[in-house]
């Protein structure tokens, strides 16, 4: 995507305020503003304890323009699914609910609830920021940490052991209409996105990979580098399902090795080169999954 | 829905849950920081790179906004000649581009030829300064003489220019050959400086045909001969007919001569004169040979010129040098059977007069660096070889001429002493080109001209009475080296710049993410059989669409063009446009985190400490 045209393509509107609470070069302060951007003013967020919790600014603050709900941890998608219904028994059709929640909050802590409101199709967004730990309360391990990664509850002596859960695969299952991956880093692929899921019924799914300084490692200014680094070494491919059958991959980079991601993030500075080489294959194979999905359908 | 933010329903007397009434911004997040982003223009390598000082960064980008005609006329404002650099010019600018690091520099030649034919085309005149009461001579038209009697024609001056050929253009019109530049393009451009006012005295050598004196009714004199002396063999038989110096030969038939040169020519000599002489014989009809002493790799002529021979047919002997220069009257080994016909010749009539039958060579081979810092060759003994010749071309480099200039001009190793103003030092004479220690090239002369042209405007200014002495020359500098922009003498830069600060911006200060490779435009080229049968141009240059793509490949190293990508990925909305064009930045929010300077992908903005 040529620079000049992206200008062009991301809306000017901002529903995000100055002064909200995230640390310096925070992915996930720059994901919800592009989001909000796509959603635009018409939309109430529901939010489960995350960083979000805080960012949003402490009581009586708010940095959004738009109306949220601070929920508990486990409840993000039950919340959006009763506001959305109590919206519609007031005849409010048109309101785009958004449940925004954290890795913790969507791969562990929430997945019970998430995956009752994607059975039963209910009408939301469902926007995962993920920066794969649970950074707010002190980098403690999740779910979707990757494999090898260092957090405080997965020493360097004993880096997680267990590869990130593929959470779009487990949303896809679902049958529900849309679900998709994007990155701070792509703002016209994920606004694209958005905007695409406003205009569907039904649960809807974005899975939003939101670098984080502090939990990664890394230097503040490398949270938009490492969030493209990542899409090209095809460690998070931009990827999007229609009803859980058609799989497409909206943006493919040259494809770039895994080493040089990997070395600019102080969590995985333990690892040998053979580690890297262990997730270099893993990569591989979930890109050979991925293609042969592409190619068959879910 | 919003309304009901800020506003609880206190209707029954307590809100069922806690609502905010305040935004964030009361959270004044910019003490946070102790780095802090600042836009800050730089200069692009490019810029530095190119010895006119021309500013290549700002016309790419007018391009980019297709503002052809700003962008002729940015050019214009610090190249008195476009499309003959376009041509000619080796491009050191884009030895220098930071593009090359990704795919290939962007083809600045092929954009510059474009924009000075279109210049020509359009015959786009600039504006003069005020009139000024003084009178300018220039000694010489070669691209110093020129750029200098442009330069000062703008600044509103009066400007003599005196030339010793029948027409103004030195090098350009007697040196270069018409397949490179075609004599009407450097025609064109000559027009253009006439019809600043500048007045050509053509045919006349000063010195010879007018006394020396004659410049004292000038306010100033600029005096840049040129090169023109070719070095001798210094061997046997060099005084044979036969055997012509290189730049003679290339005058003869830049003048319209097509001298009769018999078949084998041997050229001797690596350079840039070598190949033009060996291209430009080979057009007459000759099978040629270029004889020079050190490797493929040793020669000091630029590698397009020699690819371009190669193609065309010409043929290099390498690390071979010549010995001896050989008669018709001695020949070593010459064929029993063509003895005995020269000596039936000689029965037919007069005795032919000696002419140049050859040369003996030696092969060389490369030792230590000497102190150029390239391998000195050295003779292979026993190796010597005979090459046979019906005419040698000498092209072994030239020494300026200079010997009419007074006695007490300051002159050191072969050159004319000049300050960084090229001032002589010597009242109002000013000196320039390759009578001083500077690269024999064009745009090095070209650059050398106008630095003379600001160096006169700056003494005739403080003589008058206008301004001090104090000027600081590094202010008019692009980047460090030796380079002069004359819009910061003059001032009225027609590009918006931000804090410009006069550091080059590296590769690595860039973002190549944000740039996808794309193939550079090739220049367009007539096939090599059809060049050698006259002396038409032999390369096209880029189409102007070409051209344009190649704009928009530029990076526009170092100053923004707002491009936006900063304020798209602020994640603390701290930047916004600018009333006036460009960005702000809210320091009161502003967490310092630096992803506007990493993502800036031309290194225009730069992390600064806080509070020192």
């Amino acid at each position: 995507m040529s620079q000049h045209l992206i200008k062009d393509l991301i809306p000017r509107e901002e529903l995000l305020d100055s002064g909200h609470l995230a640390c310096p070069g925070c992915g996930a302060a720059l994901a919800m503003r592009m989001v909000l951007k796509g959603l635009g003013e018409n939309t109430i967020v529901a939010l489960p304890a995350c960083c979000w919790s805080i960012i949003a600014g402490p009581w009586p603050q708010s940095s959004l323009h738009v109306p949220l709900y601070h929920t508990a941890f486990e409840t993000g998608a039950s919340v959006a699914s009763g506001i959305k219904a109590a919206l519609v028994a007031r005849g409010d059709t048109e309101t785009t609910v958004m449940a925004w929640a954290g890795d913790g909050g969507t791969f562990d802590i929430g997945l019970q609830a998430l995956s009752g409101a994607a059975e039963r199709n209910e009408d939301f967004i469902y926007c995962c920021y993920d920066n794969e730990a649970y950074m707010n309360t002190g980098i403690q391990r999740s779910s979707a940490t990757p494999w090898g990664a260092w957090t405080t509850t997965t020493p360097a002596a004993h880096p997680e052991a267990h590869p990130k859960k593929d959470i779009l695969s487990i949303l896809a299952a679902h049958g529900i209409p849309y679900a998709a991956t994007a990155t701070i880093a792509h703002p016209d692929d994920l606004i694209a996105k958005i905007r695409k899921a406003k205009g569907i019924r039904g649960t809807r799914f974005i899975h939003i990979l939101a670098p984080c300084p502090p939990g990664w490692k890394a230097g503040d200014d490398e949270t938009i580098a490492l969030a493209r680094m990542a899409v090209k070494a095809r460690v998070f491919p931009l990827l999007e399902v229609e009803a859980g059958q058609r799989w497409r991959i909206t943006l493919d980079p040259p494809r770039e090795p895994v080493g040089p991601y990997l070395r600019k993030q102080g969590r995985f500075r333990h690892l040998s080169d053979a580690d890297i080489a262990q997730i270099q294959e893993l990569v591989d194979r979930r890109w050979e999954t991925l293609e042969r999905r592409v190619r068959d359908g879910g | 829905m919003p309304d009901d933010r800020g506003s609880p329903d206190l209707a029954h007397g307590v809100p069922p849950v806690a609502v905010s009434s305040t935004s964030t911004r009361v959270n004044l997040t910019g003490s946070w920081k102790y780095i802090r982003p600042v836009y800050q223009d730089k200069v692009a390598p490019c810029n530095q790179g190119c010895p006119v000082g021309i500013d290549i960064e700002g016309y790419m980008n007018l391009l980019r906004e297709d503002r052809i005609e700003d962008a002729i006329g940015l050019l214009l404002r610090e190249n008195a000649l476009p499309a003959v650099t376009g041509r000619v010019c080796y491009h050191p600018c884009e030895n220098a581009c930071n593009r090359a690091w990704l795919d290939d520099a962007v083809s600045i030649h092929g954009v510059e030829r474009m924009l000075g034919d279109l210049a020509i085309e359009q015959r786009i005149l600039p504006e003069p300064e005020t009139p000024r009461p003084e009178t300018v001579g220039i000694v010489g038209s070669g691209p110093a003489g020129l750029s200098c009697a442009y330069h000062l024609a703008r600044l509103g001056y009066t400007v003599t220019v005196y030339e010793a050929e029948a027409e103004p253009g030195g090098i350009l019109r007697y040196g270069i050959p018409e397949y490179r530049l075609p004599k009407d393009v450097l025609a064109h451009e000559v027009n253009r400086i006439r019809a600043l006012g500048v007045d050509f005295r053509c045919g006349v050598q000063v010195g010879r045909d007018l006394p020396l004196n004659v410049l004292e009714s000038h306010d100033a004199v600029f005096v840049a001969t040129g090169a023109r002396r070719g070095r001798a063999l210094g061997i046997e038989g060099e005084d044979l007919p036969g055997v012509r110096a290189g730049l003679d030969f290339l005058r003869e038939v830049n003048r319209g001569g097509r001298p009769a040169l018999g078949h084998r020519v041997v050229v001797v000599g690596g350079g840039n004169t070598a190949m033009d002489c060996a291209r430009t014989a080979l057009r007459l009809g000759a099978e040629v040979l270029v004889l020079y002493r050190r490797g493929r790799e040793g020669m000091p002529a630029h590698d397009e010129e020699v690819e371009d021979a190669l193609r065309e047919g010409v043929r290099f002997e390498f690390l071979a040098a010549p010995v001896r220069v050989e008669s018709t009257e001695r020949v070593p080994d010459r064929e029993p059977l063509e003895a005995i016909e020269a000596t039936f010749d000689r029965f037919e009539g007069e005795p032919p007069a000696p002419h140049v039958a050859g040369l003996t060579c030696t092969r060389m081979r490369l030792e230590e660096p000497d102190r150029s810092g390239r391998p000195r060759p050295v003779p292979v003994e026993g190796s010597e070889f005979f090459v046979a010749a019906d005419l040698v071309l000498t092209a072994l480099g030239e020494d300026p001429d200079f010997d009419f200039l007074p006695e007490d001009v300051e002159r050191a190793s072969g050159v004319v002493r000049v300050n960084a103003l090229n001032a002589t030092g010597h009242g109002a004479l000013f000196a320039g080109g390759d009578i001083t220690d500077e690269p024999h090239t064009v745009a090095f002369a070209l650059g050398s001209g106008k630095r003379a042209a600001v160096g006169i405007d700056r003494y005739l200014r403080f003589r008058a009475g206008e301004i001090g002495d104090g000027a600081d020359l590094s202010e008019l500098r692009q980047g460090p080296k030796g380079n002069i922009s004359v819009t910061r003498w003059v001032g009225g830069d027609p590009v918006r710049r931000t804090d410009p600060v006069n550091r080059v911006v590296t590769f690595q200060e860039t973002n190549p993410a944000h740039f996808a490779p794309v193939a550079r435009a090739a220049d367009r080229h007539l096939p090599p059989g059809e060049r050698r049968l006259g002396f038409r141009e032999a390369n096209l240059g880029l189409e102007r669409e070409q051209a344009l793509a190649e704009a928009r490949r530029c990076f526009n190293c170092g100053v923004c063009n707002e491009c936006e990508l900063c304020l798209v990925f602020c994640p603390d909305l701290a930047i916004s446009r600018s009333a006036g064009g460009g960005y702000e930045i809210a320091y009161e929010y502003c967490k310092g985190c630096g992803v506007c300077a990493t993502e800036c992908p031309r290194g225009a903005i730069t992390m600064t400490r806080e509070g020192l």
